[in-house]
């Protein structure tokens, strides 16, 4: 990921009446990586991906794709771009197959034997025939999907890809959209509010909070990143547990369940303090600890306010 | 270029793929059809071979009723004017129940074609919205002024089309309940005190050519709110009901000489070539130019409004 940026974001700004809406958010995605895109609702991803397809101004900064101002340089720019917005609308008293010859007429040197290959690719081969309204929320999950890859583009924007889809579906789709960006080098940019499926399915993830950029890191890191973990200790008297544990840790990062307690701290801290319990004559019929998942991480830096 | 066709055809697609819209074809062949059954059961006499006579009867009993109702007197002298001409030029009034007589009359179809063209206007950019297509319709390497033109010609070919359907409709339903007639007759009309002899099928597109102004208007009208409003069922019915009322209103309003201004005063172009102007002083240079203003003012919102807007539906 060396090379230069597929799409880049600088300072990009969004004021809609007297409401600043984004506030400057900057950073590049590149070709062949997965790029989440995260927040909760009204963060402004919408909006955000709505000004990377053109389909808002901007206020303020500007939206390069492979090198072209959306803006100033709207058909160059868009050419290279594909995308879903929201849920994807199609027309509903046409064919799957008149839907996509509606959008092959508008670009420039989509053959036939292209609409076929991406009707093979998402798997409509045997309902393309048939009026959208016939379709299930997956099935037009597919078609959109479709008219958004009809013309080869080299930036994927989909906004919550995965909705509607059963698991089989869903994981066919993470599937795809990890060769996409692997095999052809496509910057693929999702949003979802599922974030184990961001976690499975990104290389990088923004996170963005009331028109904020709160931070860009690799899902990996971020998943990592800070190594106080929950430990439960499975125990048979866990007022006796707490007492051993608290010359450990604070009395606040502590819990007692029935026949447990649970304790954050360091991944280091676990056979000292398992040490004391036993020495304490705390009988442990079990330690188990759990890494932090994307979802805890994202509550822990939105505040886990206004989550979906 | 060849682009720019693509997208006619996308917007057609959209318009005749959809049942609602060949209903309203289906409604106007209705329409045609039934009127002519009306006329072909009509109990009106075929014209005498005796009509010189006739006429004459005619022509003397209004001068009679001219005196009695001076009102109607610019009425009756074109009346008399044109039988008087029929009379000496020995051209026999054309039979009610022929074919020719019943395509003279489809101009009067415009009115639903008028309709069924707002209908259509008024949903053009509004469905798109409030189907939510319009996201997917706009993120495509065409400017947005190009995909508002490819809409509103095909609002006007939709509208086009009906005018052709009507017409070749009328006639192949006329000839088959009256008789083909390939030599049409001789239409009469009347201006500024003189007859003036017309082919009827000259006169006839002549009349669609009038009616068509309106529909011009009102469609360019329904499109543009259409496009301010994003909302279909309020750019139909604010067209259809200025569409109705507004004739009537400039009517009533005669007396101010500020009506002159308003659209509807000057979409009848007619007066101008048979009748007598609206408001005193108005010729047809000005009714022209009110109607070029009210063109480029309905289109050049319609296009500003699109093309500036954000799409956050």
């Amino acid at each position: 990921m060396s090379q230069k940026p597929l799409v880049e974001l600088k300072d990009v700004k969004k004021r809609i009446g007297k409401k600043d809406i984004i506030h400057g958010l900057t950073f590049d995605i590149y070709g062949g990586e997965v790029f989440g895109f995260l927040g909760p609702n009204g963060a402004g991803k919408t909006t955000t991906i709505r000004m990377m397809v053109g389909l808002m101004s901007l206020s303020g900064g500007q939206i390069l794709i492979k090198g072209k101002n959306i803006e100033s340089h709207y058909k160059q720019a868009i050419s290279e771009v594909g995308a879903i917005v929201e849920n994807p609308e199609m027309y509903k008293f046409l064919t799957g197959y008149q839907n996509l010859i509606h959008y092959r007429r508008m670009v420039k040197g989509v053959s036939k034997g292209r609409i076929a290959e991406v009707i093979e690719l998402v798997g409509l081969t045997n309902r393309i025939h048939e009026k959208v309204k016939t379709y299930s929320l997956g099935m037009r999950q597919r078609l959109g999907l479709a008219q958004a890859l009809l013309h080869s583009p080299s930036v994927l924007i989909l906004d919550e890809p995965t909705n509607g889809l059963d698991p089989a579906g869903i994981r066919e789709i993470r599937y795809y959209l990890r060769q996409l960006a692997e095999k052809e080098g496509i910057a693929v940019i999702v949003s979802s509010h599922l974030l184990s499926e961001m976690e499975l399915m990104c290389d990088r993830i923004a996170i963005i909070q009331n028109g904020k950029l709160i931070g860009v890191q690799s899902t990996k890191e971020f998943v990592e990143s800070g190594t106080e973990r929950k430990v439960r200790f499975l125990v048979d008297d866990p007022a006796a547990a707490r007492h051993a544990v608290s010359h450990h840790v604070k009395a606040e990062r502590i819990t007692l369940g029935n026949e447990y307690l649970e304790a954050e701290m360091e991944r280091e801290m676990i056979p000292e303090v398992t040490a004391t319990l036993v020495v304490e004559g705390v009988k442990v019929y079990g330690i188990s600890s759990e890494t932090k998942t994307l979802e805890d991480k994202f509550l822990e830096v939105t505040g886990g306010k206004e989550i979906v | 270029m060849s682009n720019f066709i693509g997208l006619i055809q996308n917007e057609n697609m959209k318009i005749y793929r959809r049942m609602g819209n060949l209903i309203m074809i289906l409604l106007l062949i209705g329409f045609i059809g039934l009127t002519g059954i009306l006329t072909k059961t009509d109990k009106t006499k075929p014209v005498s071979d005796n009509w010189k006579q006739e006429l004459k009867a005619e022509n003397a009993a209004m001068q009679k009723t001219i005196k009695k109702e001076p009102m109607m007197k610019s009425h009756y002298e074109r009346s008399i004017a044109l039988n008087e001409y029929r009379i000496t030029h020995d051209i026999k009034p054309v039979d009610a129940k022929s074919q020719w007589s019943f395509v003279g009359e489809s101009p009067d179809a415009i009115q639903f074609i008028l309709i069924f063209t707002i209908i259509v206007a008024g949903g053009m950019v509004a469905s798109e919205f409030s189907w939510g297509t319009i996201k997917l319709l706009l993120i495509r390497p065409v400017s947005r002024t190009t995909i508002l033109a490819s809409k509103y010609l095909s609002t006007m070919l939709y509208a086009l089309l009906l005018i052709i359907i009507t017409f070749v409709f009328a006639w192949l339903w006329g000839g088959v309940l009256f008789g083909f007639d390939f030599s049409p007759g001789t239409h009469l009309s009347y201006a500024n005190g003189k007859v003036v002899e017309e082919n009827i099928v000259w006169h006839m597109w002549k009349e669609y050519g009038f009616a068509s102004i309106l529909l011009l208007m009102m469609a360019t009208f329904a499109f543009m709110m259409s496009t301010i409003f994003r909302n279909s069922s309020l750019a139909i019915g604010f067209s259809i009901f200025l569409s109705m009322s507004g004739t009537v209103a400039v009517q009533l309003l005669s007396k101010y000489d500020w009506v002159k201004y308003i659209l509807f005063a000057n979409v009848d172009l007619k007066q101008y070539f048979d009748g007598t102007p609206l408001i005193k002083g108005m010729t047809l240079n000005f009714s022209l130019s009110v109607l070029a203003v009210y063109f480029v003012l309905f289109t050049a919102l319609s296009w500003l409004v699109f093309k500036k807007r954000d799409v956050a539906a």
